[in-house]
């Protein structure tokens, strides 16, 4: 009995050692690749020279070598263009140095003026020759052409986590505009309506008022509404007081100016919030900072142009300003801080993409300050919609497979439903169409929207030019 | 010093853990030869307590009803935390929290802020306070004498937040040999998972006593525990993708406790002791987020995870003097400085290169205390008339950052100062009836003065019985969340109130004894309590504000419980049998909810354990069950057309049953426990009893524990002189 028992232990003991001897999977290793860190370049920017980054998926351990071969149109080797290394055999070699993440080599025009804008240089990754397992795939060309970007990857600068710029993105010209987010107050339209728009990305409202005497509102004949003029109050009334968030003109808080001077009401104006300036934990935005205050304001027209009225809500005086519509613009830009007209957007058809703070709109529940927020130039004629990768992979989306019928009218398609703010990620099951003002198609994917630090306000994103 | 360092001092890698572990077991068959007819010693039935006494007593004298746990009830369960060991008591709830691996203890329905943990008679400090809102998972048993818990607000004996009771834990302070060096060590299953290596529980301990002279004597120990987490179908830390598999549902978490004791016995009117401990706790959270930071230009991944590591480091220095002067009065005098600090580690692990980077390394919750307690008693040397004066002070230096709760806007550092002077006299009338009224008051600088009053009565019926009636008030103090978050953005506004009061608890327990005694034996002791717990002022987040949403802490809220429970406890030859039953309703008064329904809600526990010694096997068998009826809360649900009702929440009922098997070899010198934990298997229990939030949908089921499992331990000790 006795043995039996120690016997029992023993074999217990053996089980449970024994017993899911299950490990980990590790990781699967990927293969060392060297790629063009950019598929095209613009002829026309380079009068000069160009150098051309080759970037490793990894920091080289050890050395090896990657060829590239030149292949070209209306260009030839020595006349047109040269390389540093120099190519007359049109390859040439980079070496892969250890402990480096990428290589260079030097495109030269040698004609500047142009004579021609057809000439076209393509380099393709030929070989990679390195220590372990090597692949050509990802951007394995890189084209020099008069043509527009065949797309890459961007990372606007909206500023980290208080998400102080307003970035404006031109996609076939790879060019960004970056604007403070407290540089201006007031969008005045440059189309055919007579409209005023807020600057919704510092969350102002306006709440039309029955005086049509701007020196006539006093602080005390206002302050009932200050609660209510306001976002994020979860009072589905509130939409009232922000611009149609889908981006129409005809939806802005303040209502057409008039011709006749007696339909045009004093506003009360909520001026937001400043640019907040604390340091939030990794993950989490500090968009607002302090309230920016009060204002009233009464806009009149003067044939074709804007008449402003405005004033502190107890000043029995006014300021007025005239300004004038631009047909290139979208808007006219005009700042309480300086008291003058600002410059904000690019020309209407020099912008694609604006990542910015946004005025939201949460279903029953009114308001709501968005960050990372990324909207198409609508008023300017770029329109999008999004694609599921049920549908079609990002990479195999091509310009058959666009379908006219889906651009939606709404500035917010990329929006804010390209990334979860809980976890931190981008939604790899969607990716974008875009057509530009000039009619150019992009696919666009969101790529992220942390730094490696997991702070946010970092987005990045690529796009390809469909043709 | 990391457990890492003391791993390596003990096993130069865990699978040493696991050969050690295999040559123990193939030893055991080599002692199976004497066997002397010695037994097991079973419970005792009146065993000497401290606790709420002014001096040592028996149990059945003491005015207070004092439930204790003795040292051969923690072996025969060979629980490897308080968690485990209080998870059979009744009227304490235990739910562990997976995500961080703390373990939620209520005590008649209260949560760990209304009750207070003391190790010898002083408040254990943790990462939020002194004494309560202890995290049980803490604290190890390895040291422990026997534990005592009073039920009932004890304000004047320990000051605030013993509203709902206390659980003192009494250490071992003496050794019967010159040196006894009691190395053992326990490794487990988590659930179904075991390999021995990086899946399992691995416990390993020494302790060491020493009576260095009749009047010196001392002790040190130390514990390493390793648990490998439960991965309950996640993949772990080397899992790339982003599909929510990653991590683990129970952290992986190591421990180790190391506590040293020094006692000093002049003469039989003084003793001294000196204790430290030192604690150490790393937990890993493996970030179930993997952001695949892909790369466009060479289509290539460059996965990372935000991972983080949690560790606590606790510290305690305690002196106590206590004795009797030649006047006849009794002193106890305690002075302790005791730290605990919590600090995260964030970090990104890239999973291509397996490496890691450091992004922070802070402390975000401490608290320091120095603390102060002394009591005179026996003024008049009468028998029948006896007084007990004393003071309690304490200063904590706490400190909070944004990590340690979800709604501070900055960090915070306070000094909280409390300065308690209590005093209570217990007078006998006759030889039958003792009464013992008693008061404290507490100052301090925070809050309004305080107080809390008690009335206790032990009345000997006759004929084995004995009545207790104990009422007392207690208050409980607000915590760091409740007086200082801030969190106010365009969307959001919630915000602590520095002003709030601290609660206030009353309590009245009435408990009825009767020992039956047998010739040969046998003995039965049965106990009937009922019980009412009211707390007033109650804190609750509520909404100040309709639009914009504003939130404010306030005393707004009433909570109320009633219950009576039956227990007995019968030993007989080799078998020792305790159950319990206690019916218990909980009502609570919200008024700051619009809706409202403030009825008692019922639930009932039961709980039992049983043992066996088969003494010429040297072998004990032993169980233990307990049933958590369902309970019952009323939440906020939204009917079909989206207002607001109030509808009874349940949580499901559930039984944990615990076996073990203790078989001694050499002497009594080699003891194997073989055990199993959750042998009814329960792991989640579905639950409608969770309102949901503004962010977060109200979950359906609760992670009670990760399933079956078993345990082996193996205890040698080597006694000499």
């Amino acid at each position: 009995m006795k043995q039996k028992l120690h016997l029992l232990f023993t074999t217990v003991v053996f089980a449970l050692v024994i017993l899911g001897c299950a490990s980990e999977d590790p990781v699967p290793a990927q293969p060392f690749v060297a790629a063009f860190e950019k598929t095209s370049y613009k002829y026309s920017d380079i009068p000069d020279s160009q150098e051309m980054f080759v970037v490793f998926s990894e920091t080289a351990t050890a050395n090896g070598t990657v060829t590239i071969g030149i292949t070209s149109e209306e260009a030839s080797y020595g006349v047109d263009f040269k390389t540093t290394p120099e190519a007359p055999s049109l390859t040439f070699t980079l070496p892969i140095i250890a402990g480096q993440d990428k290589t260079s080599f030097l495109f030269q025009n040698l004609i500047f003026p142009f004579d021609s804008d057809q000439k076209v240089v393509t380099f393709q990754i030929l070989s990679i020759d390195y220590a372990r397992e090597t692949n050509i795939q990802g951007y394995t060309t890189s084209v020099v052409s008069f043509e527009e970007s065949l797309g890459g990857v961007s990372e606007p600068h909206i500023g980290g986590p208080n998400q102080g710029n307003q970035i404006y993105v031109d996609l076939s010209s790879e060019t960004t505009t970056e604007v403070f987010r407290e540089s201006w107050d007031l969008g005045f339209y440059c189309g055919d309506d007579f409209r005023v728009g807020l600057n919704g990305s510092l969350y102002m409202a306006a709440k039309k008022l029955d005086a049509t005497n701007i020196d006539a509102v006093t602080q005390a004949s206002v302050s009932q509404y200050f609660n209510q003029v306001a976002i994020g109050t979860f009072d589905p009334a509130n939409m009232d007081y922000v611009d149609d968030p889908t981006g129409a003109i005809s939806g802005t808080a303040i209502d057409a100016i008039s011709v006749n001077d007696a339909d045009n009401h004093v506003y009360l104006v909520n001026l937001g919030y400043t640019v907040g300036t604390t340091t939030p934990v990794p993950g989490s935005v500090a968009i607002a900072g302090n309230p920016r205050g009060w204002k009233k304001i009464r806009v009149l027209r003067q044939g074709d142009q804007y008449i402003l009225q405005y004033a502190n809500l107890n000043s029995t005086s006014h300021q007025e300003v005239v300004i004038e519509k631009d047909a290139a613009y979208n808007f006219r830009f005009f700042s309480f801080n300086t008291n003058n007209t600002v410059s904000v957007e690019p020309m209407k058809d020099q912008w694609d993409l604006n990542f910015t703070v946004f005025t939201n709109e949460i279903a029953g529940s009114g308001s709501y300050g968005y960050s990372d927020f990324v909207l198409n130039n609508l008023k300017g004629g770029a329109k999008a919609y999004e694609v599921s990768t049920s549908f079609s992979s990002y990479a195999d989306f091509s310009v058959a497979n666009i379908d006219e019928s889906l651009f939606q009218n709404d500035q917010r398609v990329i929006g804010a439903d390209w990334r979860d703010v809980f976890s931190g990620t981008v939604y790899t099951n969607r990716f974008y169409v875009l057509k530009d003002p000039n009619g150019i198609y992009y696919k666009i994917r969101m790529l992220g929207f942390l730094n490696t630090d997991g702070v946010r306000g970092y987005p990045k994103f690529e796009y390809a030019l469909l043709q | 010093m990391s457990p890492d360092f003391f791993q390596k001092l003990f096993f130069s890698n865990p699978i040493d853990a696991t050969k050690v572990l295999l040559i123990s077991c193939l030893f055991m068959t080599g002692f199976a030869t004497a066997q002397n007819d010695t037994l097991v010693k079973g419970g005792k039935l009146s065993e000497v307590i401290v606790t709420g006494q002014f001096n040592p007593q028996s149990v059945d004298k003491s005015v207070f009803q004092v439930k204790v746990i003795s040292r051969a009830d923690i072996d025969r369960q060979a629980g490897n935390n308080l968690a485990d060991l209080l998870n059979q008591t009744l009227n304490i709830s235990v739910m562990p929290n997976a995500s961080t691996g703390k373990s939620g203890v209520q005590l008649f329905g209260l949560d760990a802020q209304y009750f207070k943990i003391l190790v010898d008679n002083v408040p254990l400090i943790n990462d939020e306070d002194l004494g309560s809102d202890t995290d049980l998972t803490q604290i190890n048993l390895d040291d422990i004498q026997q534990i005592e818990i009073v039920e009932g607000a004890m304000g004047v004996e320990y000051g605030a937040n013993a509203v709902s009771g206390i659980i003192n834990i009494i250490t071992k302070k003496k050794a019967r040999h010159t040196w006894e060096i009691t190395p053992f060590i326990q490794e487990e299953t988590i659930g179904e998972e075991y390999n021995g290596v990086s899946e399992g529980r691995h416990i390993q301990s020494i302790r060491i006593a020493h009576n260095f002279s009749d009047k010196w004597t001392g002790n040190a120990m130390f514990t390493y525990n390793d648990f490998d987490g439960y991965h309950d179908g996640l993949q772990g830390r080397n899992h790339y993708l982003n599909d929510s598999l990653r991590g683990y549902r129970w952290l992986p978490k190591q421990q180790l406790h190391a506590k040293a004791f020094v006692g000093y016995n002049p003469n039989e009117k003084h003793r001294f002791f000196y204790r430290f401990e030192y604690f150490n706790e790393l937990t890993h959270w493996y970030n179930p987020i993997v952001d695949p930071r892909y790369d466009a230009p060479t289509d290539t991944y460059d996965e990372l995870a935000q991972d983080r590591d949690f560790e606590t480091n606790r510290m305690v220095h305690l002196i106590n003097a206590s004795g009797t002067f030649s006047s006849g009065l009794t002193y106890d005098f305690y002075a302790s400085y005791q730290q605990q600090e919590r600090n995260a580690r964030i970090y990104n692990y890239y999973f291509r290169r397996d490496t890691e980077e450091d992004l922070s390394d802070d402390v975000y919750e401490s608290r320091k205390v120095y603390y102060s307690k002394a009591t005179v008693s026996n003024f008049l040397d009468s028998e029948w008339i006896d007084f007990q004066l004393g003071y309690e002070v304490n200063t904590i230096r706490g400190y909070a950052s944004m990590f340690a709760y979800e709604f501070i806007g900055e960090p915070i550092e306070r000094n909280l100062g409390t300065y308690d002077f209590f005093g209570s006299t217990e007078m006998k009338f006759g030889k039958k009836f003792t009464v013992r009224p008693g008061v404290r008051g507490l100052f301090s600088s925070q809050f309004n003065t305080q107080v809390a009053v008690s009335l206790s009565g032990l009345y000997d019926v006759g004929n084995g019985y004995e009545l207790r009636a104990i009422i007392g008030t207690c208050p409980r103090l607000p915590d760091y969340e409740e007086l200082y978050s801030y969190f106010v953005d365009v969307n959001h506004n919630v915000q602590g109130n520095p002003d709030l009061k601290p609660e206030q608890g009353v309590s009245a327990f009435l408990h009825l004894n009767k020992v039956f005694k047998k010739e040969k034996g046998f003995e039965l002791e049965t106990k009937l309590s009922a019980w009412y717990i009211d707390v007033q002022d109650r804190i609750e987040l509520i909404q100040t504000q309709f639009s914009p949403p504003t939130f404010r802490f306030a005393n707004i809220d009433l909570y109320r419980t009633i219950g009576s429970s039956l227990t007995g406890s019968a030993k007989t030859g080799n078998w020792l049998l305790n159950a319990g039953v206690t019916y218990g309703g909980i009502a609570k008064v919200l008024n700051s909810s619009e809706i409202k329904n403030d009825d008692f809600l019922y639930s009932v526990n039961v709980n039992g354990n049983l043992s066996y010694t088969i003494p010429k096997w040297k072998t004990t068998f032993s169980a233990f069950g307990k049933y958590n009826g369902p309970q019952y809360q009323f939440v906020q649900q939204y009917d079909e057309n989206q207002q607001v009702i109030l509808v009874r929440g349940k949580l499901s009922d559930y039984t944990m049953i615990d076996a073990t098997v203790r078989k001694t070899f050499a002497k009594d010198k080699l003891e194997v426990t073989l055990g199993a934990r959750n042998l009814a298997d329960v792991t989640t229990l579905n639950t409608t009893a969770v309102n949901g939030s503004a962010h977060t949908a109200a979950p359906s089921s609760q992670l009670l524990g990760y399933g079956r499992s078993y345990f082996l331990k193996i205890l040698y000790r080597f006694n000499f002189g």
